[in-house]
């Protein structure tokens, strides 16, 4: 009886693999063909624009570059006669991003997103390191969901009646219009803005430091 | 010399014209029989290794398709000439030899393994008159020619100075004598129902449609059809019995320290191994060139070509066994029931169940 049980199980095996030939493949032709990534699936680190002006929305707060654990991102800013901060680089060094995410859940301006894409093979190291450009480039026409306060149709009526301090900076910072609107408000209503400020605070002294403090950044902005 | 081509079937014209040409070129006697035997050695060389090259790509795609993937399928439609640029590749890569091979036995290890492959197709019926030579010990010649190939693998296994190497080679040699007896064994049942070695006429004894073929016709034939196909695959090193090439365990096995077109002619041999014994089940149990409306050598191919796929779905649906349970699967098991199956077969035969 187990001699005839063990052949029937044989051939039971037999017919399964029979069965899979018969089937199609499930893999696809990679260059022909592509998947379809699950939207949240993390890929390339992609800088995203204003949907209607085409502006960066980056207000190069730098949190992203303390939440990144491996220091893939290079950020290096200035500030203006009204202390307020401009983007001078912005560099991705694809090669060390291990893309855990962090630094899309540090952006608090809907300005920084691992996108769906993961096509960056290249022939050299160095060519991994995108700057500002190109990461604004790849980001154009990657979906998101704009997060940031509306202060674009507001700001308006709100800007009339909350008097003083912000508007020289608006006038100054036109081709940004929303962040004079969120740095300089004195009270942000947004839960995350506690940590905008931590960063905003120290900061006028010296900008070579926060460079050298890459590493111990995030501890410092989130406790 | 008593073995002579006879005729030529199917494909008379061609062949006709072939065995003319050198009589009309007006070359003396003692060269032209040289010269016959030589192009259709050639030819018969050209076509299996073509068809080894054809088997490497199909094999590879049944294995894939079996695992839901696409195989090859870059190099032309379907990667249909894959294999053929893996073997022009190989032609050009350096043959590594290592300092402490044994010179002689290293070099002529994968040359006694390519031919040992192709010898048996001396004796193969193509086709209705599509054979070399109809030797008259003919399945016997091949039983004897293809254990060559064991010698060969041993021989790569001690020229490589390497233990995996040996390892495997030995192993090859313990396998390939325990399952020599139940293949010879399964085969000697239905040759006694035939009454010749020759093949011609093992096959010509089975013309008529499918109820004629010996797995039908024989008693047993079945039981001995399964026996013969199990010892066939360890015979030809095949995956359920492959342990001297299993590469979980002895990395490549024989052939770790060969590269380039020695590896590539092992390689090939181990296919054209296959295609040998599924020719010989073909031949010997389904009845060879028989079939009505197709050309002869469109059954043979057909017939082969589907116990070559029996052969890699097996391949490709088991896991590897472990040595000893080879070794007692071929003498406890495999050897009893071929013995039985032999006895009681003649049994029957001189009872008068034949005829």
């Amino acid at each position: 009886m187990g001699l005839i049980d063990h052949i029937r199980n044989l051939l039971k095996g037999l017919g399964i693999a029979g069965k899979h030939l018969g089937r199609h493949a499930i893999t696809i032709q990679y260059p022909e063909e592509r998947m379809e990534m699950p939207e949240r699936s993390r890929g390339i680190v992609v800088l995203l624009s204003d949907k209607e002006t085409g502006e960066l929305n980056c207000t190069a707060c730098e949190l992203c570059m303390r939440a990144c654990p491996t220091a893939a991102i290079k950020i290096v800013t200035h500030r203006d006669e009204n202390k307020k901060k401009h983007l001078d680089v912005f560099e991705v060094d694809n090669g060390l991003c291990c893309f855990c995410g962090l630094c899309e859940e540090a952006c608090n301006f809907s300005a920084l997103k691992m996108a769906t894409k993961y096509e960056f093979s290249t022939l050299g190291a160095d060519e991994l390191v995108w700057d500002v450009n190109k990461l604004q480039e790849v980001g154009r026409d990657v979906d998101y969901v704009d997060t940031r306060k509306k202060k674009k149709p507001k700001p308006e009526p709100k800007a009339d009646a909350k008097p003083t301090a912000p508007k020289p900076e608006k006038t100054d910072a036109k081709p940004k219009p929303e962040q004079p609107a969120t740095v300089s408000e004195p009270v942000n209503p947004a839960g995350s803005s506690t940590e905008e400020k931590v960063n905003e605070e120290p900061l006028p002294e010296e900008q070579e430091r926060k460079e050298e403090k890459k590493e111990g950044g995030p501890t410092d902005g989130s406790v | 010399m008593s073995c002579t081509v006879i005729a030529f079937g199917e494909l008379h014209g061609i062949f006709a014209w072939l065995h003319e040409l050198p009589v009309s070129i007006g070359l003396p006697d003692s060269v032209q029989a040289v010269v016959m035997y030589a192009a259709l050695g050639v030819t018969v060389f050209s076509v299996l290794s073509l068809f080894a090259l054809f088997l490497v790509w199909w094999e590879r795609k049944i294995a894939a398709h079996i695992q839901q993937r696409f195989g090859p399928m870059r190099v032309g439609w379907h990667g249909w000439y894959q294999t053929v640029m893996d073997a022009l590749k190989l032609l050009q890569k350096e043959d590594i030899r290592i300092e402490t091979r044994d010179k002689v036995v290293f070099f002529w290890a994968p040359v006694v393994c390519f031919v040992a492959a192709f010898l048996a197709y001396v004796v193969m019926p193509f086709g209705k008159g599509l054979i070399v030579a109809d030797l008259n010990i003919g399945i016997l010649y091949i039983m004897a020619v293809t254990t060559f190939t064991v010698i060969a693998l041993l021989m790569a296994g001690w020229g490589s100075n390497n233990k995996y190497a040996l390892l495997g080679g030995m192993r090859s040699a313990a396998q390939v004598v325990s399952y020599e007896i139940p293949m010879v064994v399964s085969l000697l049942t239905i040759i006694i129902y035939v009454g010749s070695l020759s093949m011609v006429d093992i096959v010509e004894s089975q013309s008529g449609w499918f109820f004629n073929w010996f797995i039908f016709r024989v008693p047993f034939g079945p039981i001995a059809f399964v026996t013969y196909i199990i010892a066939a695959i360890a015979e030809a090193n095949r995956t359920p019995f492959d342990i001297p090439e299993a590469e979980q365990e002895l990395v490549a096995g024989y052939n770790i320290e060969y590269s380039g077109m020695k590896f590539a002619m092992f390689f090939l041999a181990e296919f054209v191994n296959m295609f040998t014994v599924s020719a010989i089940a073909a031949t010997v149990f389904l009845g060879g060139w028989n079939g009505p409306f197709l050309p002869s050598w469109v059954w043979f191919m057909g017939k082969t070509l589907t116990v070559v796929l029996l052969l890699m779905l097996v391949r490709w649906t088991y896991p590897r066994l472990r040595v000893d349970q080879l070794m007692e699967f071929a003498w406890k098991f495999l050897v009893p029931v071929t013995f039985a199956n032999l006895i009681l077969a003649g049994v029957l035969k001189y009872l008068g169940y034949w005829e």
